[in-house]
């Protein structure tokens, strides 16, 4: 077991390596508590989708460990794949099902039981407007609708760590609205959700703590107030901040150096 | 849209198309991603070199006999052309159905300034120019070796192909047409889909079937003789002979032959091309709704994690069009052994020993194609993987997929063959077995996942797993028959198998 003390992180990563033709992460370790709505920007190509697939389990990771809610990955993975939820970018899921086969599919693979899973099921299609078109087949499902599917297949098992990879991508105001609602309610019960986004108001209002990630590795990490502190000036967006910090550490880079806003911020 | 901002579009979406259709064949032929130009042309011409040494190896002995054009001969180019026929309607029925349901660039087309009716017709235009270059690419080696041997008047059957493609893709385009009048957009895309695998592989089996009513042979060569043909062969003046005589480079015929094919074609690709844009409109409107199903049906929720997995692969590959009716192509290919077993019922082990490799051979083959889908295709891949359902119980559960949809197919026929031979139907079903089972662990050993929609390319993907699952299936086949015949040299397929199967797992990719 990574975790130490008491309480039990949501996530504890320790020095993460991964390379393909470059270091894509390079030393990274992180700790999210649990219960807490933490954002991981970053310039495109930075290692962010690298990073969460390999503590999803979807990569095998050079380095370092991984423990979710207390769980080793590489000890336990099939445990701490039940407490976890993974939605990509690019929703997949399958276009000769309905929303109601891939919910009851996923529950499925997790042995929810039959009750529970139906009962869970038409929440959810409730919750995300989907239960008009709970037997269309997804196959010709706009990007935004087959978005809520794969959100509502993650949760269905009521994981206590949803990873989401750019989960408003390609959502309209009023779906992306209802999942920011949904998100922000599971945080309130004591989920806790890492996500990766390019909508910087979106980290700026929902996050909890956000961290900055630029080649592979985590350069800044705070709340907004405190990454508003380290910037060079106040009362900063987290727009101002992040193209500060991001471009701070290309100029160190270039220099043969890494800028480092990260002072003792990973517990 | 003025007419000269209206040509230069088709132009450069003739171009488009043109380009679209190299790399397609580039693709097939360079087996590769990151296609180039000189190793497809490699490919094509090691291809055709090999059809050519094959036409002279056949067609030499009958033109050192004199090469007479006799009522046989004439049968047998006037048989070619209607298979060719069917092959080249089969295979534009998929292309026009693609066109109004699946293809990328429809909302490009249709948003474009350019009119739709041309863009299809130039679209048509191609399927039948692609159609037609399919077709020589089989037909040029024999055309070009008869024309070496007997003279140039072969050539002629060049433009006999090129109508031949014209006619069978017009044909296509009136007969989806029908369909969506008939049945509707919804039903459309399953219906013409079926109807080309069975086209496809109707005109072979019925001669096949004929030939076993007739002469008791599985071989279609076997109609092919002087009396069959004096007694059914239409008069030496009859219209059916025109292809035939223009295939031999007779000129009236000829003309008639293109004259006839191009005039059809044209007709049919101005009344579907005319009709395009508003099929594509309803196509794309259609929203597949799933009733509920009731009785004894069990959702998802209610099964195992390894039931649930299975019964996604079963459901998934139920509701594939394309894929039920390249099933059905190879149910249909078992049809001349039932009708071989029904014809010589009683005579016992005789007809396990034909039927039994025609069984594993359609077997082996359906079982890769399955395999490939249910272990290789995937849509959800990462829903998978983060499950947590343990590596070998998820590959469990699609072996068994692929085993269940393999045994509702063989099971029936296995049943008919016992009431001939019990031994014959034991032996039948074990060589499926193996032959499915042979499929399957290529499918594991050269695992390479990919979306379903690959399912296509899936044999330009790998060429060594390609061919290990042909010779695995055919030497099944061969074992097969051989044990259903009580024959000892039956160990020598067999051990051929062990080696081949032996190779292939030793090359397999690492990462598999």
């Amino acid at each position: 077991m990574l975790s130490s003390g008491p309480t039990v992180s949501a996530l504890e990563v320790r020095n993460l390596k991964k390379s393909f033709t470059e270091p894509a992460v390079d030393d990274l370790s992180l700790t999210i508590q649990s219960g807490e709505f933490y954002a991981l920007l970053g310039p495109n190509g930075a290692g962010k989708t690298t990073t969460l697939r390999m503590v999803a389990g979807l990569l095998e990771a050079d380095a370092g460990a991984v423990s979710i809610c207390g769980i080793d990955t590489a000890r336990d993975p099939i445990e701490a794949k039940r407490v976890l939820a993974w939605v990509p970018d690019e929703p997949m899921i399958y276009d000769k099902l309905t929303p109601l086969e891939y919910l009851e599919f996923v529950a499925g693979l997790w042995s929810l039981d039959p009750d529970f899973a139906r009962f869970k099921a038409d929440t959810l299609l409730e919750q995300f407007d989907l239960a008009p078109h709970a037997n269309e087949r997804c196959g010709g499902f706009s990007k935004g609708m087959r978005q809520k599917v794969a959100l509502a297949g993650a949760l269905i098992h009521e994981p206590r760590l949803i990873i989401l990879d750019e989960p408003l991508t390609g959502l309209d105001a009023g779906s992306a609205r209802q999942v920011k609602t949904v998100l922000t309610d599971l945080v309130a019960e004591g989920v806790t959700i890492i996500m990766t986004t390019h909508i910087l108001e979106v980290a700026e209002r929902m996050a909890d703590r956000i961290g900055i990630i630029a080649k592979g590795k985590l350069i800044a990490e705070g709340t907004l107030t405190e990454l508003q502190e380290r910037a060079s000036a106040g009362g900063l967006t987290l727009e101002d901040i992040f193209l500060e910090i991001v471009s701070g550490e290309t100029q160190a880079s270039a220099l043969g150096g890494t800028a480092t806003l990260v002072e003792g911020a990973v517990a | 849209m003025n007419a000269a901002a209206t040509s230069s579009a088709l132009l450069r979406f003739t171009h488009h198309e043109l380009r679209l259709g190299w790399r397609d064949w580039s693709w097939l032929f360079s087996g590769r991603r990151n296609r180039t130009t000189r190793r497809a042309l490699i490919g094509i011409a090691i291809f055709a070199a090999g059809l050519h040494l094959i036409a002279y190896l056949l067609l030499s002995q009958f033109f050192a006999n004199g090469g007479q054009l006799d009522p046989i001969a004439m049968t047998l180019i006037s048989v070619s052309v209607v298979l060719s026929f069917t092959m080249i309607l089969s295979q534009a029925m998929e292309s026009v159905t693609r066109a109004f349901y699946a293809r990328d660039d429809l909302d490009l087309i249709l948003s474009s300034p350019a009119p739709s009716r041309d863009l299809f017709l130039v679209r048509i235009a191609m399927m039948g120019l692609t159609s037609w270059i399919m077709s020589v690419m089989l037909t040029a080696p024999f055309l070009n070796v008869a024309a070496v041997l007997d003279g140039p008047g072969w050539l002629a059957g060049y433009l006999v192909m090129l109508a031949v493609s014209l006619l069978a893709t017009g044909t296509a385009v009136l007969m989806t047409l029908a369909l969506f009048r008939t049945v509707g957009a919804k039903r459309t895309r399953l219906i013409a889909q079926i109807t080309a695998a069975v086209i496809g592989a109707a005109f072979l089996i019925g001669l096949q079937v004929v030939a076993i009513i007739s002469y008791g042979s599985m071989s279609r060569f076997s109609l092919f003789n002087a009396d069959f043909v004096a007694a059914y062969a239409p008069d030496a003046d009859s219209a059916w002979w025109l292809p035939a005589h223009a295939v031999t480079g007779e000129g009236g015929p000829l003309l008639v032959v293109v004259f006839v094919a191009l005039l059809f074609f044209i007709g049919a690709a101005y009344t579907g091309a005319v009709q395009f844009r508003r099929i594509v409109v309803s196509a794309l409107g259609v929203s597949e709704q799933t009733r509920r199903e009731k009785g004894t049906y069990r959702p998802f929720r209610m099964r195992s994690v390894e039931g649930a997995l299975m019964h996604k692969e079963i459901k998934l590959i139920g509701r594939d069009p394309w894929l039920i009716s390249q099933t059905l192509m190879q149910v249909l290919y078992l049809l001349p052994p039932a009708v071989m077993l029904w014809v010589s019922f009683g005579s016992g082990t005789d007809a396990a020993v034909i039927i039994a490799p025609v069984v594993v051979m359609a077997v082996g083959q359906l079982g890769g194609g399955l395999a490939w889908l249910t272990i290789s295709g995937e849509d959800a891949p990462d829903l998978i993987s983060t499950a947590p359902v343990d590596a070998s119980a998820r590959l469990r559960a699609k072996v068994k997929a692929v085993l269940a949809i393999v045994a509702v197919v063989v099971t029936p026929l296995t049943i008919a063959l016992a009431l001939a031979s019990i031994w014959g139907a034991f032996v039948t079903f074990i060589g499926a077995l193996m032959a499915a089972c042979c499929a399957i662990l290529v499918q594991l050993w050269f695992r390479a996942q990919a979306n379903r929609a690959m399912f296509r390319r899936r044999q330009v993907a790998s060429k060594a797993s390609t061919l290990v699952e042909a010779s695995a299936s055919i030497l099944c086949a061969g074992t097969t028959a051989l044990v259903a015949a009580g024959q000892v040299l039956a160990l020598l397929p067999a051990a051929l198998l062990v080696i081949v199967m032996g190779i292939a797992w030793s090359i397999r990719p690492k990462t598999a």
